[in-house]
């Protein structure tokens, strides 16, 4: 009960800090310079601009403009993307999904693998399994996404032609039905293992890209935490019960470490999102982040504007199942409040 | 390397108590760890010695440092059960009281529990499922079947079963209404519940040894006395042999049928708790019981022992009690004292008991049992 009541109470904050990045949102694009500065050029007079200017309602006061882009938001009116020439709400959604897909098997391969990676480590403090991965984990961490990208086009797609470009085979992309926009779970819908197979094999390089720098920072947090709770009594106490070593590490040890790497994996999923701009430059990919580096090198603001509402509010949904997750963990989480 | 624990001695016979008495630091906890070898290697090294047990309703004695694994996990938690310092440290505060205890039954009585749930035939593998559902190793695919309607019944019957034991096990350490300890958190018990939780755990089997490590010094006072006299009443009703640590004599004194005192990871002295009190042998024991206030006591006196406790990194043959020993003689420094027995049932480490011939030593580098008063 404690903890339902713990979740519905951080789910009625959630509106008041979407409000809160909406205001963010507005006021750092208005700091930012004019938001009609796609459409004005050098020839135009004043007159011209000012009638450009009430055309948009930039005449008005800030406030108003504020309510009025927020009750465009609220009815699914994004404004108008000047790089791909369209409504961005009629762009955005498979954009979106193509990055969400990525971002979300990039941080499935840094979870996975940054927690078995840290347990591994954790508990065999300073012998060679907690050598080898950390040598992985420090790697991951200070090579930088575009090089580390660029390295395995280079072996992957270059050297060995095995890892393909974009994200699906036009012919067999074409052939399956896309209700969600994502290709995996499309294909799977379609119960077509074949596209299964091309959309993951498109996937496998710039998730892996994506998610290495994430999974070493939470290997790194697993296992400091891990070797910090196995030294704790209980862990002793497990031990005198009789369990054996590895339920004392699953059960146990593991169970409490995950409490500050959960906080580290929530906060990693904004570098997933960040990585995103540079990975989908570098393997083709059409998804958020190459449309973004466009609008913000013509100073696209709509689309500037809707790209960080959203990702900001992917940011907030994240951290709340994290939250929710930590309640499960940890009862003393519930209290806290 | 630190010599946490050096040539300590003990025995303890079935429904004995044997009090171990020490300060901070002086290797208590540790030797009470090891027993069950529970000291991490690295960096701990076990160099030597034995841990000799025989459990009661079979004859063989087994050394713990040396059998496998797996067998002394066996006798972990089942025939030798441990009740830690600070409750609240303890038990794993992310895990229900239920879940804790549910361990140990899983670990050590799943069969007995698989026996009483009367778990009748059902489908081929229906047995070794809900055994390993008993021994709580069930996979993720295995609790998704245990979900379905043949074994759901089983399964429930096998809670049942569990809960039962779990709620008597609490009851018997006086814990009022036990159901509801059973699905709280560490953190909604107060000390006192969660030390009598913990003692529960240890207990859930019928151990043969008790190994009990300070286990009132995190307590409020008034609780300390309703633990010790909870250890006591259920010793007796188990026939349980007690190895009760603790720094305060007092207690030691209360609870214990013998007591050993321990100095600088070296036994010192082992007596009846009668003869330890009465009559101290060794001067240390002398010093420490000495330094016990008493009622009579003048306000603000307090006997101290000059100096503080040595080094234990690769020390010498010494008395390690020789720097702050009155009666310490030459030798003392050069040679390190034997425990042997003085007296009938007691047992002292010191040079002072030892004939100097025995030893080939001269009178005048014997320690001196006479004192002169230079306070």
């Amino acid at each position: 009960m404690q903890v339902r009541e713990y979740i519905a109470r951080r789910l009625l904050t959630l509106p008041i800090l979407m409000l809160g990045v909406s205001i963010l949102v507005f006021g750092l694009s208005r700091v930012g310079g004019s938001p009609i500065g796609i459409y004005i050029e050098h020839e135009m007079t004043p007159a011209e601009v000012a009638k450009i200017e009430e055309r948009y309602g930039l005449d008005e006061s800030l406030p108003q403009q504020y309510i009025a882009w927020l009750g465009g938001v609220v009815r699914g009116d994004l404004g108008w993307s000047g790089v791909s020439a369209a409504p961005v709400s009629s762009i955005i959604l498979p954009k979106l999904m193509a990055t969400m897909e990525l971002a979300m098997l990039a941080a499935l391969i840094a979870v996975v693998l940054g927690v078995s990676m840290g347990t591994f480590g954790g508990a065999r403090k300073n012998k060679l399994g907690d050598h080898l991965t950390r040598v992985v984990a420090i790697s991951g961490a200070s090579i930088p996404i575009f090089w580390f990208g660029l390295l395995l086009l280079i072996v992957f797609y270059l050297g060995f032609g095995w890892a393909p470009l974009g994200r699906a085979d036009p012919s067999i992309y074409a052939r399956i039905g896309h209700p969600t926009g994502l290709y995996t779970v499309d294909s799977l819908l379609n119960l077509d293992f074949g596209a299964f197979t091309d959309a993951l094999w498109h996937l496998a390089l710039p998730a892996i890209t994506m998610g290495y720098g994430s999974t070493a920072i939470i290997a790194r947090m697993m296992r400091s935490s891990l070797v910090e709770e196995l030294g704790e009594d209980y862990v002793d106490a497990a031990r005198a019960k009789g369990l054996p070593e590895r339920l004392v590490i699953r059960r146990h040890a593991r169970r409490n470490a995950l409490m500050p790497t959960m906080t580290v994996i929530g906060l990693s999923w904004g570098f997933l999102l960040q990585g995103t701009v540079v990975v989908e430059l570098i393997f083709n990919w059409p998804g958020l982040g190459r449309w973004m580096t466009d609008a913000v090198l013509q100073g696209d603001q709509a689309t500037i504007m809707s790209y960080v509402l959203i990702t900001s509010i992917i940011f907030l949904a994240v951290n709340l199942v994290v939250d929710v997750a930590y309640a499960y963990l940890d009862r003393r989480v519930v209290l806290g409040d | 390397m630190v010599h946490a624990v050096d040539g300590v001695t003990l025995d303890i016979h079935e429904g004995e108590t044997l009090g171990l008495v020490g300060e901070t630091g002086s290797g208590k906890s540790v030797t009470a760890k090891s027993l069950l070898r529970l000291v991490p290697t690295p960096p701990g090294v076990y160099a030597g010695g034995e841990v000799s047990f025989r459990p009661r309703n079979s004859g063989e004695a087994v050394d713990l440092l040396r059998i496998p694994d797996q067998q002394l996990r066996g006798i972990r938690g089942n025939r030798i059960a441990m009740i830690f310092q600070d409750p609240a440290k303890a038990l794993n505060p992310a895990l229900s009281v239920k879940q804790q205890l549910a361990e140990v039954f899983a670990e050590h009585r799943s069969s007995e529990l698989f026996r009483d749930a009367k778990i009748v035939a059902g489908p081929p593998g229906t047995r070794p499922l809900l055994r390993r559902a008993a021994h709580r190793h069930s996979t993720f695919f295995e609790r998704r079947l245990l979900d379905l309607p043949p074994f759901r019944a089983m399964e429930k019957r096998l809670e049942r079963e569990l809960d039962e034991r779990i709620a008597s096990a609490l009851s018997a350490t006086r814990i009022p209404n036990p159901a509801k300890v059973m699905n709280s958190y560490p953190h909604e018990l107060s000390g006192g519940m969660k030390q009598r939780v913990m003692i529960a755990q240890a207990l859930a089997c019928d151990p043969d040894l008790l190994i009990a490590d300070e286990p009132t010094t995190a307590l409020d006072v008034t609780i300390q006395a309703r633990i010790l006299d909870l250890i006591q009443d259920l010793q007796e009703q188990h026939h349980a042999a007690v190895l009760y640590i603790s720094h305060d004599l007092s207690l030691v004194k209360r609870i214990s049928d013998r007591v050993s005192v321990m100095y600088a990871g070296k036994l010192v002295e082992t007596a009846t708790t009668q003869q330890l009190f009465d009559d101290p042998l060794h001067p240390y024991t002398r010093a420490l019981l000495a330094a016990v206030p008493t009622a009579e006591q003048a306000r603000g006196e307090l006997a101290a022992i000059e100096g503080t406790v040595p080094e234990l990194v690769d020390p010498e043959p010494s008395c390690r009690f020789h720097s702050r020993c009155p009666h310490a003689g030459p030798i003392c420094a050069a040679r390190e004292p034997q425990l042997l027995t003085r007296k009938q049932q007691h047992r002292a480490a010191c040079f002072l008991y030892d004939d100097p011939q025995d030893l080939g030593c001269p009178v005048d580098l014997m320690p001196q049992s006479q004192v002169s008063e230079t306070q």
